[in-house]
């Protein structure tokens, strides 16, 4: 009595299954073309004209970088505002502070930081995440880690750490000593200090806002 | 394993593949203790085996043994499935060694090197330092020769003999699977670029490609466990593939809500993510229904007892199917929406999804496809169970799963503390971490993991000795 | 660059753990449901259970209304809900026809 019904041939779902994947991965490509273009780094020239890129240009490190709710988007967004010191400097050319985040970011793999910590949320959850590190109110000249470290700026209390964190133990869990050097050590403080600069959507919600500004009731 | 059974050599073959698995196996298990005691008391085998290299090795030894055993199982089942000789299989055992070989290398220096300094010759020689895929570039490339092998086997083997609906998907899915790997081997300035690849790999592997190959493996396992109309099992494997690919591959919306991607990939991201759960429910059913299916006209004939000629095995797919279901399912559909997920994205919760995702996804259906193995080396018609085989699969089972609820509860406080409340920042994760929920989420995911533990030690033991057991039916 | 519409509204602190509940009890129920009914079509279990599977269907779609209104999603997704429901009430109708077609060629 049933007849032949193209709901029950294989033909029929095999080919449905090669259009619906091939569908689904087109899709993703094209996707990927047009993220792509907006993660892009950005460069000098854009940071010297205002223009907003997903992901600054390594010359971010000249300027100073605050995380500020956008009413529009209804989230946080980092703002790069005027010209900062890192390192005594802030005339870092396109060629130093490019040299200086390759050096930040081989260091982040070669150290393994994604193995305890998260990066833009991603990795291990035994130690904070680092994707706003870089204006974490503890690092801040009144902050408990600068205070520890007996620096004067931000990025010399984090380089600081990095070199030897078994000295400035802040909890039971510490961080182990991976041999960072100090030219290494500056150059992950440059790739911290980029990385906060990243437009995350809004990630992490409340950061540095202790007691939750909104949510505290 | 006995193997004097065993005419095909491609399984042979097989079983060198799954006893390498289940060795990598243990020392999965072993570097996640360390690790989990490290949580609990922080100055474990501190400077000596710190938490990093303990959970690097967790979880490439998780990776590893799973795709030694998938490697494996294909092999097992191409002579089932295209009724020849596997084309190529001395070059697939030479491969074995090499691969194996190339894996040792790679976890001695993971633990006496561990970390090197920041330039090209750590990334080429020691480490990659990227989540899941650390293997230093040397490996990546090996690997790639080593898995083009493989598939080289897979396609002469499936073109020269039949093609099955089973053997055509897995030739597809086994490309992609190797393809994809390709996107996790540069280096970039750019971590937003970084991980936008890095993501291609790990969730195209773990939400797509190995989705639906195990969605083939279920298939031959119902049809040689409990004789399953191959028609209908096809079918259904086609009708999987289409929902696990249609939503898996735009499911990596997910991933980049908060990478420096723009934010379209919210809207896309929550819808696919949300379908995602769809096949998972479709293959829990398609196990329920060829079971019921075959067991009651077995009734109707007028047969007595069980349809299943592998309880064992048969047992493990079924804690497949739960598990697939509640670990990638229920623990992934709770955190996937971006409203939700900004809080809990890289929390303990994430933590929780992915032990009892693995697990339920794939460890659970890799152990069963080494029982399938077990009953063909020793060329028995029906695998009862034993003592050590009951116990095994619920200590494990129990373990991972009481390993997720402990992770589930310390990831609600990490959720709320550190991030709704504090604002995910050092003091803030601190606070999180020392919450009294926390430490004692953390001493239960200890003790459950002891369990799973003890669990495979006995799962070892009945691997090793089943196969002698008077109980079964030659 | 393209006008930026989507926001994200906060989420009160009492309002987490029952949207974490209620997500899980949409998979969790709407397995009840399929598994309900298809272990009744299969024979496995009495035909007087086949109520049981569409009351948790209608479970399903009361915690996903729960976790939608906690999340404060906007239009556009609380009308895919509402479609995505509505599919899933007739999923497992179209796919129990389609294997019994099967079997019914391949068997008699």
């Amino acid at each position: 009595m049933a007849n032949k019904s193209v709901w029950s041939d294989n033909r029929f779902w095999q080919r449905s299954a090669a259009w619906v994947t091939g569908f689904a991965a087109i899709l993703l490509i094209w996707l990927t073309f047009d993220t792509s273009g907006q993660i892009s780094m950005g460069s000098d020239a854009d940071l010297k004209n205002g223009v907003t890129k997903r992901v600054p240009g390594p010359t971010v490190i000249n300027y100073k970088i605050t995380y500020e709710m956008d009413t529009k988007r209804g989230h946080e967004v980092p703002v790069i505002g005027a010209k900062e010191k890192f390192f005594g400097r802030d005339d870092y050319s396109e060629k130093e502070a490019g040299d200086l985040l390759h050096l930040g970011k081989l260091g982040s793999q070669a150290k393994n930081c994604m193995d305890c910590h998260t990066l833009l949320g991603n990795g291990a959850y035994y130690a904070p995440d680092l994707t706003k590190a870089w204006l974490d109110p503890a690092w801040e000249s009144t902050g408990s880690m600068q205070a520890m470290t007996g620096k004067n700026t931000k990025e010399e209390a984090m380089a600081e750490f990095l070199q030897f964190p078994s000295k400035y133990p802040t909890h039971a869990r510490m961080m182990p000593n991976l041999g960072i050097t100090a030219a290494e050590a500056k150059g992950l403080v440059a790739f911290l200090k980029h990385m906060s600069s990243i437009d995350t959507n809004g990630f992490p919600r409340n950061f540095g806002k202790i007691q939750g500004a909104l949510n505290g009731k | 394993m006995a193997s004097n059974h065993l005419k095909w050599e491609s399984k042979q073959l097989a079983t060198w593949y799954f006893t390498f698995a289940a060795i990598i196996f243990g020392a999965q298990l072993l570097f996640g203790l360390i690790a989990a005691i490290q949580y609990v008391m922080p100055g474990f085998l501190f400077e000596i085996v710190d938490f990093s290299i303990a959970r690097i090795l967790h979880i490439n030894a998780l990776v590893v043994w799973m795709v030694f055993a998938m490697i494996g199982s294909v092999y097992w089942l191409l002579p089932d499935e295209t009724g020849i000789e596997t084309v190529g299989i001395k070059i697939g055992k030479l491969l074995f060694w090499v691969f194996a070989a190339a894996i040792v290398v790679v976890v001695l220096v993971y633990l006496l090197v561990q970390v090197g300094p920041a330039d090209e010759t750590t990334i080429w020689f020691i480490t990659e330092g990227r989540e899941y895929i650390e293997a230093p570039r040397w490996a990546d490339i090996g690997i790639v020769v080593v898995v083009l092998g493989f598939i080289g086997n897979l396609y002469a083997t499936g073109m020269k003999g039949k093609p099955t609906g089973i053997v055509t998907v897995l030739m597809a899915d086994m490309l992609a699977f190797a393809g994809i790997y390709l996107a996790g081997m540069f280096f970039t300035d750019n971590i937003s670029v970084d991980q936008f690849w890095w993501w291609w790999v790990i969730h195209l592997w773990v939400e797509a490609t190995w989705e639906v190959f195990v969605g083939a493996i279920a298939a031959y396992g119902l049809i040689t466990m409990i004789g399953a109309h191959r028609k209908v099992v096809e079918m259904w494997l086609w009708i999987e593939v289409a929902m696990l690919f249609g939503s898996g591959i735009l499911g990596m919306g997910h991933h980049y809500f908060w990478i420096g991607t723009p934010e379209y990939w919210w809207e896309i991201g929550a819808l696919f993510s949300a379908l995602e759960p769809l096949p998972l429910v479709a293959m829990f059913i398609h196990v329920l229904y060829d079971w019921g299916k075959q067991q009651g006209a077995a009734h109707q004939r007028g047969e007595e007892g069980s349809v299943i000629t592998n309880k064992p095995a048969f047992t493990w797919f079924i804690l497949q199917a739960f598990g697939n279901f509640l670990g990638a399912g229920v623990w992934g559909f709770f955190h996937t929406l971006p409203q939700v997920n900004l809080y809990t994205h890289g929390t303990q919760f994430t933590s929780a999804h992915g032990h009892l995702a693995f697990f339920g996804a794939y460890a659970t259906i890799l152990i069963g496809m080494m029982y399938v193995a077990i009953q063909g080396s020793n060329g028995i018609k029906v695998l009862k169970h034993t003592k050590s085989s009951i116990a095994a699969a619920w200590m494990i089972a129990g373990g991972v799963m009481g390993m997720t609820v402990a992770l589930t509860i310390a990831g609600y406080v990490d959720v709320i503390v550190t991030r709704a409340q504090m604002g995910a920042t050092w003091a803030g994760y601190f606070d999180g971490h020392s919450g009294m929920w926390m430490l004692q989420g953390m001493d239960w995911r200890l003790i459950m993991g002891v369990v799973t533990f003890l669990g495979f030690l006995f799962l070892i033991k009945d691997f090793l000795s089943t196969g002698k057991n008077a109980v079964h039916i030659r | 660059m393209v006008e930026v519409l989507a926001v994200q509204p906060e989420i009160a602190l009492n309002d987490f753990l029952p949207i974490f509940v209620s997500s899980a009890l949409v998979i969790v129920f709407g397995g009840f449901y399929v598994g309900i009914y298809t272990a009744v079509k299969v024979g496995m279990l009495k035909k007087w259970a086949m109520p049981l599977a569409y009351l948790f269907w209608l479970l399903t779609a009361y915690c996903l209304y729960v976790m939608g209104s906690l999340m404060h999603v906007g239009d556009t997704t609380a009308k895919a809900l509402v479609v995505a429901m509505i599919g899933y009430l007739l999923l497992p109708h179209a796919v129990y026809y389609m294997q019994h077609q099967v079997h019914e060629q391949n068997e008699h």
